[in-house]
């Protein structure tokens, strides 16, 4: 940036202002700067030295009183453990008796190594926290008689029984009959107080008799000096002064004090060099913030002198230059600096603009691109494919390839649903099995299609769900098989089939030796409580206890063969569900009025009143209901609020199951639908459970095409477990005949002997579902079973009516003859006949439905 | 305050029962319940392991399938410890596995009974070991 012409001969000529020049005033401001520094630094180093001596003093004195205050309270501690052991009857009793067992465990906290003992007048240990000292004799301690006779508090004392420099503290037992003696280290207690009062300083402690004679504890070097004669060292000579030199020579700054109970002397020494050290240290801190603090303010004066006084003084001189020889290309030198740097950020700017715009441009090409790309896909496969809806089953788009296959055009691809390319006799199979769930991703055949010229094809169909505009669709490829394939595809099967059922028997065994091990402890309780009463002369109350416990785990047994059954049934594959659409509403309402035991737990319910039917198989999946609620109430022994509810999720009816209770643990959610599994927190002990409910709830809802699961955060924050199950198909829910009947079995038969009179039928295997699909006003008659879970059948047909009018025929099923009463009753409801359950009846009741309906129709 | 277990003084023997099943713990203590030494109770493992140091009990009868530490755990420690490796140890199992009950015996087990087993007969076990 220097320009040719802004040499430092050229400046020199400029003439100067009056007064003084910015570099003046700097030059002195540095200078004052450097005095006051000078001062500030003698200042800092005198004092630093004063204040470590008086507080190295004060440290010591402090610390020298806070040890003789711990060691009183430890001594005093000491006296009293001593004193009420000796007070203990059961010390007299083992003094009295030969050496008999005995235990005694004492922790000897304050001094951290000891031992209790009990001590006979003869000086023999009787017992003791330390098993080696019971053989030990303290006859010749010359602390023993006294020690029968008074509480004492003895130091040092050399204990034979640790070879331990030790303390002795005795109490005792009363009339002479012996005396508990605690007696602890001496060696620990110097760096112990160091460890805990020592300090950033590292004291020196030194606890001396009351004479100071004789060193008791010392910090440093304790196995060296506790016990060791003083009377000769540096120490004591120099007694009067604070400042002394420690029994090793080493001089330090003293603080004493004495312990209350024993009048032993403490003493707490620092180290004077280090303090000194110290004292230097700060003050080198104290210099070096100055220098540092000067520092910063030269950099300052530096940076203001170039950054603001030069380029001001070189400006004004480029513009004067530039004034006498009128030079642009000058100005633009100087002043260039932002302009220059204006513009190539602008360019810069530009650039990038415009590469963007490139970028764009070329991204909405390659979009275009690649829709096109992937519509030849679809056109241009030459495996026939083809989008269908999920709901009317009509095709959506069809590929050329599937137009070349099938031979029909396109338009007339378009006018038909997949059900016509059935072979006849594959439709009821067909019907059956579109309306179950189905996976998001799915490979399914050999399946039979249908062509154009009457023939058919054998075909693996590879489908997925997709939304196509408006449609619920999927997505279908259809692949022909060959006779290879065919037979490729069988061997895979039936390998498939061998590797399940190696899987199946392995899971068995393990399940085998599971059951067998949950078995054996409620067996073991009602085995021995039985050999108890049977050989041995019990209390009518121990009689009743133990009976209790066998009825208990009997009960706990029974339950445990039940739900192991219960999930051999559903695992075995061969389930007997029975799908029909379902109020799940009613299912929950009527499963907390199951449940509810008058417990505290208040249950709320949330069900919407738009709630879709469900299709379900209805019996398992009220089970499951009922789990899930005895569970949140098992697990909210507090008695916390349940919120039970139902709601759409994703298409599917979502049903939770919320409480308040002990909640999960993270890592125990993956695992909760595992056989037998149960989390085992000490909250939980006394809840019983087998370990199979959830399993088995599992796998009903995975039977009924749904998943299951459960939220929790944390222990002690409730639970949230839910179930998804599908929608009840429209479809499901039209036909002629309207059968309200909860025994799938019966409801079959009827179905099928309506069907060979040509009428179609709908399920509902409760009322409230009942109440559902009349509503959608398809059905013309109905067959009413009277004895229903939740709703009876009376009140609905007393509703029907109410809504319906008596249009409707009604045919009931009874299981028992009915009174007279209530049979009138139900003729003045309109009730076309009332039919006793038997052999044949449902042929019956589908003749009656049949000839009502015909009679209807002539009627009107 | 620095820590201090005040004294304690006892001079009957203990024997613990360590079992999760409280119907079980009630079966053992109802059948071995003596004058001749004191029972104490544990509900798991870890409860077992902390009323062993406790008490040093004569004689431990140890469920092998507990929450938290299982009794083969419980006995390798007592048998690790100089101080309680005296202590004598029998093993109650609901595993009709060979594997736990040889597991146990190499570990220091004096005896083992598979359940159910007969009361009579683990009143003897336990006053064989007791030398009662």
């Amino acid at each position: 940036m220097t320009a040719p012409h802004l040499r430092e001969g050229e400046i020199r000529v400029m003439p100067d202002r009056r007064g003084w020049s910015l570099r003046h005033y700097i030059a002195l401001f540095v200078a004052v700067l450097f005095a006051v520094a000078a001062v500030a630094g003698l200042a800092v180093r005198t004092a630093a030295e004063q204040d470590a001596r008086e507080a190295a003093e004060a440290d010591a004195s402090f610390a020298a009183r806070v040890a003789a205050t711990q060691i009183n309270g430890d001594l005093l501690l000491l006296e009293e453990t001593t004193a009420k052991l000796a007070a203990n009857p059961q010390v007299a009793v083992i003094l009295a008796a030969p050496v008999g067992p005995c235990s005694l465990t004492f922790g000897a906290g304050p001094f951290s190594t000891g031992h209790l003992d009990i001590v006979s007048p003869d000086g023999s240990v009787k017992c003791s926290s330390q098993p080696t000292s019971k053989g030990a004799v303290y006859g010749s301690a010359g602390w023993l008689p006294r020690g029968l006779r008074e509480p004492i508090m003895v130091a040092p004392f050399l204990d034979p029984v640790t070879g331990l420099v030790s303390a002795v503290i005795a109490a005792p037992v009363d009339r002479g009959a012996g005396t508990v003696v605690a007696i602890v280290a001496l060696g620990p207690l110097g760096p112990s107080l160091a460890a805990t009062l020592g300090g950033a300083r590292g004291l020196e402690f030194l606890v001396t008799t009351a004479d100071s004679d004789m060193v008791l504890a010392r910090s440093l070097e304790p196995d060296r000096w506790v016990g060791a004669n003083l009377s000769n060292t540096a120490f004591i000579s120099y007694a009067s002064s604070t400042e002394r030199p420690d029994v090793a020579g080493t001089t330090r700054i003293y603080g004493r004090s004495v312990v209350a109970s024993s009048d032993w002397v403490v003493f707490a020494g620092a180290d004077k060099a280090a303090a000194l050290t110290a004292a230097d240290m700060s003050a080198n801190r104290g210099l070096a913030i100055i220098l540092a603090g000067m520092a910063v303010m030269l950099v300052v004066v530096f940076v203001v002198y170039r950054r603001i006084a030069e380029p001001v003084r070189r400006l004004s001189m480029v513009m004067r230059s530039s004034t006498h020889s009128g030079a642009a290309n000058a100005v633009a030198g100087t002043g260039a600096s932002e302009v220059t740097a204006l513009a190539e950020d602008f360019d810069q700017l530009m650039e990038t603009v415009n590469h963007e715009l490139a970028e764009r441009l070329k991204s909405e090409q390659a979009a275009h691109l690649s829709e096109r790309n992937y519509r030849m896909l679809f056109e241009g496969h030459p495996q026939p494919m083809w989008l269908y809806d999920v709901n009317t089953l009509a095709f959506l788009s069809v590929n050329d390839a599937a137009v070349d296959r099938y031979g029909y055009s396109r338009k007339e691809f378009l006018a038909m649903t997949i059900k016509d390319i059935r072979p006849p006799q594959d439709v009821p199979k067909f019907l059956e099995l579109v309306y179950e769930p189905m996976p998001a991703f799915d490979r399914t055949g050999p399946w039979r299609h249908l062509l154009k010229d009457g023939s058919t094809v054998q075909v693996l169909v590879t489908s997925h769900a997709v939304t196509f505009g408006e449609h619920e669709a999927r997505f279908v490829l259809a692949e022909d098989l060959t006779e290879n394939q065919r037979l490729e595809l069988e061997l895979h099967q039936s390998q498939a089939r061998a590797e399940s059922n190696a899987e199946l028997s392995r899971a068995k065994d393990e399940m085998v030796s599971m059951v067998s091990h949950e078995l054996r402890t409620p067996l073991a309780s009602i085995v021995g409580f039985a050999e108890l009463l049977v050989t041995r002369e019990v209390t009518p109350e121990q009689r009743k206890e133990y009976l209790a416990v066998m009825l208990q785990e009997g009960r706990r047994l029974t339950s445990l063969i039940n739900d192991f059954l219960d999930l051999r049934r559903i695992e075995g594959g061969h389930p007997t569900l029975s799908f029909a659409p379902t109020d799940a509403g009613a299912l929950i309402k009527r499963a907390v009025d199951l449940t509810s035991d008058g417990s505290s737990s208040k249950v709320e319910t949330r069900i919407p009143d738009d709630l879709p039917l469900v299709q379900v198989d209805s019996d398992s999946i009220f089970r499951v209901i009922t789990n899930m609620l005895s569970n949140a109430r098992k697990y909210s022994p507090d008695g916390g609020p349940i919120v039970v509810g139902a709601s759409v999720v994703d298409g599917m009816v979502e049903v939770f199951v919320k409480d308040e209770g002990l909640g999960i643990p993270s890592e125990a959610l993956a695992q909760l639908f595992r056989r037998f599994y149960r989390i085992d927190t000490p909250d939980r002990r006394k809840i019983k459970g087998t370990g199979l409910g959830l399993a088995i709830s599992k796998n009903i809802v995975e039977a009924n095409g749904g998943k299951i699961g459960a939220r929790s955060e944390g222990p002690g924050k409730g639970a949230r477990f839910h179930f998804t199950v599908p929608l009840a198909r429209e479809r499901s829910q039209t036909g002629d005949v309207l059968v309200v009947e909860d025994d799938s079995g019966f409801a079959h038969l009827l179905e099928a002997e309506l069907a060979a009179r040509s009428l179609s039928s709908i399920w509902a295997s409760d009322a409230e579902t009942a109440e559902h699909l009349m509503s959608k006003n398809t059905a013309r008659a109905v067959v009413l079973y009277l004895l229903l879970p939740g709703f009876s059948g009376e009140a609905f047909l007393q509703r029907l009516r109410a809504t319906h009018g008596i249009g409707i025929p009604v045919v009931v099923v009874t299981m028992k003859d009915l009174d007279p009463g209530a049979i009138l009753s139900l003729q003045k409801a309109g009730v076309t006949a009332v039919l006793r359950k038997g052999p044949g009846i449902a042929e019956t009741a589908a003749n009656m439905v049949a000839k009502s309906l015909v009679s209807e129709l002539v009627a009107s | 305050m620095r820590s201090y277990t005040p004294p304690a003084l006892q001079i009957m023997r203990t024997v613990l029962i360590a079992d999760d099943e409280s119907s079980m713990r009630l079966l053992v203590h109802a059948t071995i319940e003596s004058d001749e030494y004191a029972v104490v109770e544990a509900s798991d493992g870890a409860e077992a392991w902390a009323l062993i140091q406790k008490h040093r009990p004569s004689l431990v009868l140890l469920d092998v399938q507990m929450p938290g530490r299982t009794g083969l755990e419980v006995l390798r420690s007592v048998k690790a410890d100089p101080e309680l490796a005296a202590t004598r140890v029998i093993l109650l199992t609901s595993k009709a596995q060979e594997g736990d009950i040889e597991e146990g015996l190499i570990a220091g087990a004096d005896f083992y009974l598979t359940k159910p087993f007969s009361p009579l007969d683990l009143l003897t076990r336990v006053e064989e070991a007791l030398q009662l």
